[in-house]
């Protein structure tokens, strides 16, 4: 490609741009945008969860109407609630985060100039863009955003007249998530088709960095579940708007038989987490793909398990298909049925299991550094083990039913697939900032925002077990009126306030960012003295990545602290950039 | 732009057209395969009635079948240079491809006049669910004719030749899948609905 590229105006550099960088970050900012009104949102309930019914100044602020004297009032506590879920499961951890390092590093790592198809690249984007706009409007129509929770299970979606966030609101929440699956789709299309057919010369498959096989799998799994959830809300919108009987049947509603007969909510059920389960995966995988980078980056050292890493990331993927039955559990499912599920969701717990062994053999007795990335990666590997286990217990269908839909289930998704991801998309941020922006974040912010963000977190999510195996059920909109319940207030006071103190931390965070993409100092083309691909490309963005001809490859990406017979670096450094020929006697790794 | 430039453009359209076609007929797939499950799910409920499958949608299953191959055809005589009879056959294409489309809505009227309605108080599950699959069939056939009209409009410009059918290959390729699909939801609708 010519270095002198043709001047581009500003309409199609910044807005409707079809280079892959520009979309990453229309991806980002978007997605921090949603994320950062999802945790007001919670922020703002957890206020309510912590000292029920108790006026505060604060609330009466941000919600005006919704919150008669500083006290929110029940149906406004569930909208918050069902959106928070929303935003932060589909529009920050879904298309905030593949939609952001899938676009940038999908081309860069694997040596291509831009995306299969930069047009539907755009278009993605722009889905996405509109449909967080129509979520945004759902909130202020009359009867308030969508109620139902963020799996949005009827009857309670499909009758307008059920409560009053199931009425227009819920209509747009249908439309919105409709528009998104089209986004989600359109973008994981690209992403296939690019990492299956414009690799670089000599980037073969078990060349590819382990963010692009995360990456893949993730969009393979998107394409085959995400279709399965637009039927599924198709459905619903006909069960809501044009009298059809799919999911209801038989409903008394205000003393009036409703004219719907022989349909079965558990069918939305089926249909909803064939989808649902595989969404918590395509959460999961970019953050632990992203991991597994900057891992063995920081340690300087080479992977452990380059490809039982891939093989795991296959196997999760498969089995995250055949596992949805375990959150219906308690819809009269069949114990027989039952027990498969349960076979098939424990099964998770393997290859979960060699990811985070090969994760604590790379950092072992590695010469670690601590950026903020690396300790973000590391909080990951926390978060995935601690959530990972009490998974255990809720995949088995003799335990569940026993904290089934109670505070466990908050704490355990949270941490598992909440915390994790939003780790790794900070690790992300952090590392590839200079790539992203050209300039470096502050570190020591960075440190700052780790640590208090882990301590918040756990100190949030943690207790919510205890809470679970007292029996508090989750999406209430306050448990005081319950006796039995009684001495647990202080534990709720306790999550509150490190609730409270986590919003706080983020907005460090967001300083952090904001500043550093304009008065950052400038980043060198390598800040990570890093072996993959995008490390050679200028630092300055032109759309095309590459001045001249792209770069081969003639290695894997993990040559980090390579030894020959003597005990010497290999290259004189402790890394070899994967366009470095292989020498004489040299063999390639990861094979 | 440079000629360079132009080359790797072309180069990622040549490397990346197909395959994306089929992803996205993969997605496709899924959302059908859901939907058709669904009705499965909502079968096993028990109270299932049976609706008698009006004669149009047999008489549509022969079109679509005739139409792909009369694109194939098509496809056939751009490669030995025949682009009178490939520009013929298009047209023919289109003509049944419209005709399907047709045919389609006689169904309706048929069902229609049955009694059997679509949405409403006096819908049932099954009566929806066959409106709403073959409806979900026709919005995917839109694409394959709007892509049908500029094959056609490219073949009557003679733009396609036996180095340079790219267009012709995705359009023909999602036109056979369309015509497959109907005729899974058409056996599928036979045995399980009516």
């Amino acid at each position: 490609m010519s270095a002198h590229h043709h001047k581009e105006d500003f309409l199609f550099k910044y807005v409707f741009s079809t280079d892959h960088k520009m979309i990453s970050k229309q991806f980002l900012v978007t997605g921090f945008l949603m994320g950062f009104l999802g945790l007001v949102m919670s922020t703002l309930f957890r206020l309510q969860l912590g000292w029920p019914g108790e006026s505060f100044e604060v609330i009466d602020m941000f919600m005006g109407s919704w919150a008669e004297d500083g006290v929110m009032s029940p149906d406004k506590y569930l909208a918050l609630v069902t959106m928070h879920g929303t935003i932060m499961v589909f529009f920050l951890l879904t298309a905030g985060l593949s939609g952001t390092f899938s676009n940038l590093l999908i081309p860069l790592q694997i040596g291509a100039r831009d995306m299969a198809s930069g047009f539907l690249n755009m278009l993605s984007y722009w889905f996405f863009f509109l449909s967080s706009v129509i979520m945004l409007i759902s909130l202020f129509v009359e009867g308030g955003a969508a109620s139902a929770g963020w799996t949005i299970y009827p009857p309670l979606s499909a009758l307008p007249q059920a409560i009053p966030g199931s009425g227009a609101g819920m209509t747009l929440w249908l439309v919105a998530m409709a528009i998104f699956i089209v986004s989600s789709l359109l973008g994981s299309l690209n992403y296939i088709v690019t990492i299956f057919n414009l690799r670089t010369v000599g980037m073969t498959m078990t060349r590819m960095p382990l963010t692009i096989w995360a990456f893949l799998f993730t969009a393979i799994i998107g394409v085959l579940s995400f279709p399965v959830l637009l039927s599924c809300a198709l459905l619903l919108i006909f069960d809501r708007s044009f009298g059809t009987s799919f999911y209801l049947s038989d409903i008394y509603i205000g003393g009036q038989v409703l004219e719907h007969s022989g349909g079965s909510p558990i069918l939305f059920e089926h249909l909803f987490w064939f989808l649902g389960h595989p969404e918590v995966y395509i959460v999961l995988l970019p953050a632990l793909g992203i991991t597994s980078e900057i891992i063995s980056t920081m340690t300087r050292k080479p992977i452990f398990g380059y490809r039982a890493m891939i093989g795991s990331m296959m196997a999760i993927g498969f089995l995250s298909f055949i596992v949805w039955g375990h959150h219906m559990f308690l819809t009269g499912m069949n114990p027989f049925l039952g027990s498969v599920f349960t076979f098939t969701t424990l099964l998770i717990a393997i290859p979960s299991a060699v990811k985070v062994f090969n994760y604590l053999t790379t950092l072992w007795k590695g010469n670690i550094r601590f950026t903020p990335a690396t300790l973000f990666s590391i909080g990951l590997v926390s978060t995935f083990i601690t959530g990972g286990v009490t998974g255990l217990v809720l995949g088995d269908s003799a335990l569940d039913i026993n904290v089934h839909d109670t505070y466990f289930v908050v704490g355990h998704f949270h941490i598992v697939m909440g915390l994790s991801a939003i780790f790794g998309m900070f690790a992300g941020v952090y590392h590839w900032f200079p790539k992203l922006f050209g300039r470096m974040m502050n570190n020591k912010l960075g440190n700052v925002h780790f640590w208090l963000t882990i301590i918040c977190a756990y100190g949030v999510f943690f207790p919510m077990h205890f809470l679970g195996f007292a029996g508090v059920p989750r999406r209430y909109y306050t448990n005081s009126e319950f006796p039995m319940f009684d001495n647990m207030i202080d534990i709720n006071e306790f999550i509150s306030m490190f609730a409270i103190l986590a919003f706080f931390a983020q907005l460090i965070f967001f300083f952090n960012f904001v500043y550093s993409a304009f008065r950052g100092p400038r980043a060198p083309q390598n800040p990570w003295k890093g072996n993959t691909l995008e490390w050679t490309a200028p630092v300055e963005h032109f759309h095309g990545n590459w001045y001249g001809e792209i770069p081969h490859v003639y290695r894997w990406p993990y040559d980090y602290s390579k030894v020959d017979a003597n005990g010497d670096y290999v290259s004189g450094e402790d890394y070899i950039p994967q366009t470095v020929p292989l020498g004489d006697n040299e063999k390639d790794g990861g094979h | 732009m440079s000629m360079e430039n132009i080359n790797y453009k072309e180069e990622v359209r040549r490397k990346t057209s197909k395959p994306l076609l089929w992803i996205g007929i993969v997605s496709i797939i899924m959302f059908f395969s859901g939907l058709t499950s669904a009705v499965v799910v909502s079968q096993g409920g028990g109270s299932f009635l049976k609706i008698d499958l009006p004669f149009a949608f047999t008489i549509s299953t022969l079109i679509i079948i005739a139409s792909s191959a009369a694109f194939h055809f098509g496809l056939i005589s751009v490669k030995k240079g025949n682009l009178a009879i490939a520009k013929i056959s298009v047209l023919v294409t289109l003509v049944l491809g419209l005709s399907f489309i047709l045919t389609q809505f006689l169904g309706w009227v048929a069902l229609y006049e049955n009694e059997v309605y679509a949405v409403g108080s006096q819908s049932t599950q099954e009566s929806s669910y066959l409106y709403l699959l073959t409806a979900l069939h026709i919005a995917h056939l839109l694409g394959g004719l709007i892509s049908l009209i500029v094959v056609l409009v490219k073949t009557i410009k003679e733009r396609y030749s036996v180095d340079n059918m790219l267009g012709m290959q995705v359009s023909i390729t999602y036109w056979h899948f369309l015509g497959g699909l109907w005729i899974y939801l058409f056996f599928f609708l036979r045995y399980i609905i009516a």
